[in-house]
């Protein structure tokens, strides 16, 4: 089973370091990014399944990212980390296509396992698509080879 | 301010001036005007009819006189002209005819026959007259010319006052002449029987001034009017005026001249009298005048008090809803600034969290590969890191709690049963209350009204109240004895009322003061915030309602919640 790949996306730099060190330990792969634009240069390039992103950023805030990851890479499940515990933020993230949602301080546990719930729906959507992409080609071979000579 | 409330005590004194002219000018213009142009018709009316009424009687009067010595002359041509001179010149005859004469009329007192040289020749009467030569007198020269002749009042040989009525047969011959002699009491009698109002009066004078009857006001028989010369002019007809005799007193007169006779007959009556109706109607309209303005002004000086009145209300009014939206709005601004920085601390607070986390499984990690042994010192700092997550997750709590407190979100009003509502969110604390060993018990009124308001804040409200009980009573009893209730029920000026009740370790009256300040806590360091129940008060005051407490320590407590009830 493929590995969990995460992005972090905040404007404290300490707490991307320091949470990337503590996922490293719990055996996480994670990437980092510092701003909304970033973290979409980085998308562009690397794979990642699950991005943590927070609302209140400098520049391109955080649900403008959201917006921009959802229509660019829509597989990619997105949770937002928000400052404020008001639940408007929180649904206004929802409402644009976040997974789901963390109140700040969150502990690194807490994080993981949204992390996870997240991963498995990506996983699970994956699943379906190639069990969609399986029955097509059961169902007509030739088209694939159309598709292979036309694409 | 202080310095100009007291040289203004009233910023309304001049606006109070404006209100009071114009509410007692306004109406008692036209008041005047009416009471004014009434009393200019009313007395102009009253005069003319007083006056044609005088007209009126002295015309009768005239009338009445003048037919009086009409009959009495005709009485006289009708003896003259039956009898012959020679019967008449016999005492018996005569006596026999003034006996008619007096049955037809008690104004004769007696008879006379005179031959043309003026000899009275017959006489019948209360005088010895007969013998007595008149050829010279005025009134026999008179008669003899002109065949008949009335007399003014004179004294005569008898001195008394009278006046005679005299006709003469002079186309006959032998010439003679009748004369009667006129009863002047009855006569008098006859003229003064005038009786207008209390000082109405008639008299007659002749062309002289001398008066032919009594005065009732004073005025003998035969003596000079000394007011005639007023009114001596002869005129036609009936002249009205008004003239000031010589007492000095105000008659309204009436004068006319009789026909036959050369009489003025006057009829008067004091002014005042006359025109009494006319002062009582002036009293009546002053009355009115003074009673009417007297109304007027109260009545502008209550309104204005009651306008200026209500004026200085609304602008109190208006201050204070003033002074409640500043409060309101610092409020507002504090929450947010409050909310702004619990939010700016959560981040270094994330911070010190992955910091802790990193630290703990860093120590976890070197203990493991053994470069760290077991010692006291190692378990001090592991416990300090401890404290430090938990310190940490303390400051989220608060934190968490300011953004609620500052939150400004609309709550989403809408008509709520308590009837149904309260037993739901009772049902939330059964639980937990059964574990602490507390009986819950709800009494809801079936005549509970609904309520409008946010069913979440409503719930946030009672929940608070609901923790605070428990942990009261676990506080007081542990798990055993404790006792929880809620009632319902319609409460005063269309309000509802829900009281949470526990029998808990209850508060101190120092600290029922400050139950409701924010940040106002007696919870343990770490515990409470302080913030539940002045955001109740908030949530509970925004919806129209008041919050308030009751407690006695080492009894319990009940909370108050009264809402408005919606009018169904």
């Amino acid at each position: 089973m493929e590995k969990m790949r995460m992005m972090l996306v905040d404007d404290e730099e300490r707490f991307l370091t320091t949470t990337q060190k503590l996922l490293a330990k719990k055996g996480y792969d994670a990437l980092t990014a510092t701003s909304g634009a970033q973290a979409l240069e980085i998308l562009e390039s690397k794979n990642v399944h699950v991005v943590i992103l927070d609302v209140k950023m400098p520049g391109m805030d955080g649900i403008a990212t959201l917006k921009e990851i959802k229509r660019r890479f829509p597989l990619v499940e997105v949770i937002m980390l928000t400052g404020h515990a008001t639940v408007e933020s929180a649904i206004d993230g929802l409402k644009s296509g976040a997974t789901d949602y963390l109140m700040k301080p969150t502990g690194v546990d807490e994080l993981l396992a949204k992390a996870a719930e997240a991963f498995e729906k990506r996983q699970r959507l994956e699943e379906k698509i190639r069990m969609a992409q399986t029955r097509k080609i059961m169902k007509s071979p030739r088209e694939i080879l159309r598709d292979a000579e036309n694409p | 301010m202080g310095v100009n409330k007291r040289t203004n005590p009233s910023p309304y004194a001049a606006l109070r001036k404006v209100i009071l002219a114009s509410m007692i000018l306004v109406p008692f213009i036209p008041f005047i005007l009416v009471l004014a142009i009434g009393y200019i018709n009313f007395t102009a009316s009253l005069e003319s009819n007083t006056i044609a009424s005088m007209q009126r009687i002295v015309d009768d009067h005239r009338q009445m006189i003048e037919s009086f010595l009409r009959e009495r002359k005709s009485d006289l041509d009708f003896v003259l002209n039956t009898n012959t001179f020679e019967d008449l010149s016999q005492s018996p005859k005569l006596e026999r005819i003034l006996g008619y004469l007096q049955n037809v009329s008690n104004a004769f007192v007696d008879l006379g026959v005179f031959d043309e040289d003026g000899v009275h020749v017959a006489y019948q009467g209360p005088y010895e007259l007969t013998g007595k030569q008149y050829k010279h007198t005025d009134w026999f020269t008179e008669v003899m010319k002109s065949g008949y002749y009335i007399s003014d009042v004179f004294l005569g040989y008898r001195q008394v006052p009278h006046f005679i009525i005299a006709v003469a047969k002079v186309d006959g011959n032998p010439k003679w002449v009748l004369r009667a002699t006129i009863d002047t009491q009855m006569f008098n009698r006859l003229v003064e029987k005038v009786r207008i109002g209390k000082t109405g009066e008639a008299y007659l004078l002749n062309a002289d001034g001398i008066f032919q009857s009594d005065r009732r006001s004073g005025g003998m028989l035969m003596h000079q009017d000394p007011d005639y010369a007023k009114y001596a002019v002869f005129h036609q007809g009936i002249k009205t005026f008004l003239g000031t005799d010589a007492t000095g007193k105000k008659y309204l007169y009436a004068t006319t001249w009789l026909k036959d006779k050369n009489w003025l007959l006057v009829v008067r009556k004091e002014k005042a009298d006359a025109f009494r109706a006319l002062r009582s109607a002036a009293y009546l309209i002053v009355g009115i005048a003074v009673l009417g303005g007297a109304g007027i002004i109260l009545i502008a000086f209550y309104l204005t008090g009651r306008i200026i009145g209500r004026m200085e209300q609304m602008d109190a009014e208006k201050s204070r809803l003033g002074r409640q939206l500043i409060q309101a709005t610092r409020l507002a601004e504090l929450g947010e600034m409050a909310a702004g920085f619990a939010h700016e601390i959560n981040n270094p607070l994330q911070i010190i969290k992955s910091e802790q986390s990193l630290i703990e499984v860093l120590l976890s990690d070197l203990k493991e590969k053994g470069q760290l042994k077991e010692s006291d010192e190692l378990a001090d700092l592991e416990d300090s890191i401890a404290q430090i997550q938990l310190q940490v997750n303390r400051c989220a709590g608060i934190t968490q709690s300011i953004l609620k407190f500052g939150r400004q979100a609309e709550p989403v009003a809408k008509d709520v049963d308590l009837q149904q509502f309260i037993p739901e969110v009772t049902g939330m604390v059964a639980k937990k209350a059964s574990v602490h060993g507390i009986a819950l018990e709800q009494r809801i009124a079936d005549d509970t009204a609904p309520i409008h308001g946010d069913p979440g804040q409503l719930q946030q409200v009672l929940l608070n109240l609901y923790n605070n009980a428990i942990d009261a009573i676990v506080a007081r009893h542990g798990s055993m004895g404790g006792r929880l209730m809620i009632e319902t029920g319609p409460g005063e000026n269309q309000h509802v009322e829900i009281r949470v009740t526990d029998n808990g370790c209850g508060i101190s009256p120092e600290n029922l003061k400050k139950v409701f300040a924010p940040f106002f806590t007696t919870k343990p360091v770490g515990k409470g915030t302080g913030l539940g129940l002045s955001v109740c008060y908030g949530i509970v005051e925004s919806m129209g309602g008041v919050m308030s407490v009751a407690s006695e320590e080492g009894v319990g407590t009940t909370f108050t919640v009264r809402l408005p009830a919606v009018v169904v």
